[in-house]
């Protein structure tokens, strides 16, 4: 069953063609890896995806939601990781992931919060303004919305930059599992090796027109 | 949904306690503004009490512009405000949220500087400080309903307090000239304050109704 369809999508900015007849479908545990040059769209359309923007012109729906009509509804199903952390430097990870969690209208429990920190790697820091957190910690705090979450859908833009080889790893083995338990991911890649360890399927972008399978372009 | 407003509005008033940002520079302001009046004018308790609602209420508002130019300033770090918008709850809810952390720091200066004034300025007003205090909440109301939908027009440009002061202030005009009326109305024993009040409600219902909506209509554009 399809889960997540973009169908004739399209967006510019002034006179500048963005993505031209996006068209993507998708179900459940399937990852796709968007791969292109700088500029050729892969932020945009996870933007796009996202329902930050209202769609230009094209459709897109995830499971069922019309995003034209159901904006608040398909942001409650997504969690889009983007180049920004969204972190609040004034607040510790227990406060920032709080805060996200309300604003999904989740109620972890306070014990939850502070073990998800843990799984993240973050446990001694739970308590420290996260302003002084580099950027590695900051991706790990990030990603630990995922998991407060659980999303059907995962948007990852670089999601392995100021990772290191331990950070990728696990990154690697929380996408694998996001993936078993039927969640589907669209990521933004310049790196094809550290990608390499999940099951994906690689989509090329250039001038804003996803290629057609099979073919590559080099990045 | 109201829950996620008030971790908005949480979250703000936490970051400037913590940060002692806005409310410290808020207050310094104000009591800068007292001082410098009273040093000036060393009115007599008569022409005090004639005085004080004008300066009561250029306090709120430049103190208030202060509040409005950083009301977004948590947002700007990390790409925050992007993470708000990308909130599953309705645009109208991440409003009220930014509002009310705005309104509870106004009303917290306003609330020590209150007094402050009727000290310095030797005004023996404290038996109706409920009722000042009282039309100063409705104007501070309407004011930063308005302050923040502006904040927020404004956030992204380069000189945006400067801005913000241009669209607010032709914009407040009239509720202020409501909120001194108002003020001097209760102040006084045989004062006229209810159409002033009344007509500070109107703005407040007009600013409300209308500030939640622009902002969902800005942010989605």
């Amino acid at each position: 069953m399809v889960k997540l369809a973009v169908t004739g999508l399209h967006h510019r900015f002034g006179r500048h063609k963005v993505l031209q007849g996006i068209e993507l479908t998708m179900h459940a545990g399937d990852c796709v890896v968007l791969f292109g040059d700088n500029g050729s769209g892969k932020s945009t359309l996870l933007t796009l995806l996202s329902t930050r923007f209202s769609l230009q012109k094209g459709q897109y729906t995830l499971d069922g939601l019309d995003s034209k009509n159901h904006g608040d509804e398909i942001r409650d199903k997504l969690v889009f990781v983007s180049h920004n952390s969204h972190l609040y430097g004034h607040l510790t990870p227990v406060e920032n992931l709080l805060f996200f969690a309300d604003l999904r209208q989740l109620t972890p429990s306070d014990d939850a919060i502070r073990k998800t920190i843990e799984t993240v790697g973050l446990g001694r820091f739970a308590d420290r303004p996260s302003r002084w957190f580099s950027a590695g910690m900051k991706k790990r705090l990030t990603l630990a919305r995922v998991l407060i979450a659980k999303p059907s859908l995962l948007l990852l833009d670089e999601p392995y930059s100021a990772l290191d080889a331990q950070g990728v790893n696990w990154l690697n083995s929380i996408l694998t599992d996001f993936l078993k338990g039927g969640g589907m991911i669209i990521m933004a890649s310049h790196d094809p090796q550290r990608v390499a360890a999940l099951d994906h399927k690689p989509q090329f972008l250039k001038k804003g027109r996803l290629l057609p399978e099979g073919e590559v372009v080099t990045c | 949904m109201l829950k996620a407003a008030y971790r908005i509005a949480w979250k703000d008033m936490v970051g400037d306690l913590r940060r002692r940002s806005s409310l410290s520079s808020m207050l310094f302001f104000a009591i800068a503004v007292l001082v410098v009046f009273q040093a000036a004018f060393e009115p007599d308790r008569q022409a005090a009490v004639k005085l004080l609602p004008g300066l009561v209420w250029a306090t709120v508002l430049f103190t208030s512009l202060m509040g409005l130019g950083r009301v977004f300033q948590a947002e700007e770090e990390n790409g925050a405000f992007e993470g708000l918008l990308l909130a599953s709850v309705p645009r109208g809810i991440i409003f009220l949220g930014k509002w009310l952390g705005n309104l509870f720091l106004t009303l917290l200066v306003q609330a020590m500087i209150l007094p402050l004034t009727m000290i310095l300025f030797n005004v023996d007003a404290w038996h109706v400080i409920h009722h000042i205090f009282g039309v100063l909440v409705l104007g501070i109301l309407g004011l930063t309903g308005l302050g923040v939908l502006l904040a927020a027009m404004t956030q992204a440009a380069r000189s945006r307090e400067t801005l913000l002061a241009l669209l607010l202030l032709p914009l407040v005009a009239p509720l202020l000239i409501a909120g001194v009326q108002a003020t001097a109305g209760v102040m006084v024993a045989d004062g006229q304050p209810w159409p002033w009040i009344k007509l500070l409600l109107i703005f407040d219902m007009v600013y409300l109704a209308l500030a939640p909506w622009g902002f969902s209509w800005l942010v989605e554009e």
